[in-house]
């Protein structure tokens, strides 16, 4: 289940991309590609399958509607997961505002869905360290996410949030310090 | 991936899965959805136009710019403290012949007199007595 770090470019799909005649094949073998990577991400993030869903098919439709813009540039996987990490944070934040929570108890509505989460496997140490992983800030959440979870290369992750490696690697030593903590205080 | 040093004993038990799964065939009806969505062919955006307001507005803005200033270089004149005499009566009083030689000459003269009388040894008394 766990999502493969799915960063490899295909040269071959973003040529037919540019190309308007194959364009849209190309993005179903986009679509295929990339869904389960990239529901990973932002279910990790969002933490309810519904959520995720909805912001799975409104990254793909924001793709879509500025694939002309794609100039193959940046690696296909890298500007796709861009989209999606920004459709996670813009909905975090508008339920913040929705819900009336501050930023420091942004943990709280995530604990409530992990908490009655209906698709797990129902695994209690995994729960708990979901719920250990949704006290972190924001982009602590998502380092660890694709470093743990996604094993995702320090210099991928790089290229997606615009960091150096070596506050990429400060970062996620900094949350397995907080999980690690988190565990400690509750036992 | 190699394990990294700080990976602790709970990290290690989950092993990378989070435990979270998804309805069946979820990823097949995903992939089936977008089919629908997405549209067979990239219509190309529609061409802007321009309407008339659009055309004309940095004109109009560029416009009511220097009406704006005009309009603060006359309020901070209207503010200056204007003078006890105002200008356009002055211009009449000194255009009309008899004004001067009622109010200004004859006084510029008299004071010239005065002043004379002053300078001869005359005192303001012998003057009177004349």
């Amino acid at each position: 289940m766990a999502a493969e770090n799915n960063i490899k470019e295909d040269t071959g799909l973003t040529e037919r991309l540019r190309d308007p005649a194959t364009c849209r094949a190309a993005f179903s073998d986009v679509i295929a590609r990339y869904s389960q990577p990239l529901y990973w991400q932002i279910r990790r993030m969002v933490q309810r399958h519904e959520d995720a869903d909805d912001l799975l098919q409104n990254t793909f439709m924001k793709a879509w509607s500025s694939i002309d813009t794609f100039r193959g540039e940046a690696r296909l996987g890298t500007w796709l997961y861009k989209i999606a990490i920004n459709e996670s944070l813009t909905f975090l934040e508008k339920e913040r505002k929705r819900l009336n929570i501050s930023i420091d108890d942004e943990a709280r509505p995530l604990i409530e869905a992990i908490e009655a989460d209906p698709f797990t496997d129902g695994d209690e140490i995994k729960k708990r360290l979901r719920e250990a992983i949704a006290t972190l800030p924001e982009k602590q959440r998502l380092v660890f996410n694709m470093r743990y979870y996604d094993e995702m290369k320090y210099e991928d992750m790089s290229r997606i949030l615009g960091t150096s490696v070596g506050a990429l690697k400060a970062s996620y030593h900094l949350a397995v310090k907080k999980i690690e903590q988190y565990f400690d205080e509750a036992d | 991936m190699k394990e990294d040093k700080e990976t602790n004993r709970i990290l290690t038990q989950v092993d990378h899965n989070d435990g979270m799964t998804v309805p069946d065939g979820y990823f097949a009806q995903f992939a089936a959805r977008m089919e629908e969505l997405i549209p067979e062919s990239i219509t190309p955006p529609a061409p802007a136009v321009r309407t008339t307001w659009q055309k004309i507005r940095p004109y109009v803005y560029m416009a009511a710019m220097f009406a704006g200033i005009w309009c603060m270089m006359k309020m901070f004149d209207l503010m200056r403290p204007s003078s006890p005499v105002p200008g356009a009566m002055l211009a009449e009083a000194i255009s009309d012949d008899s004004f001067m030689s009622d109010y200004y000459f004859n006084t510029l003269n008299e004071n010239e007199l005065l002043d004379n009388l002053f300078e001869e040894g005359y005192t303001p008394a012998d003057i009177i007595n004349e």
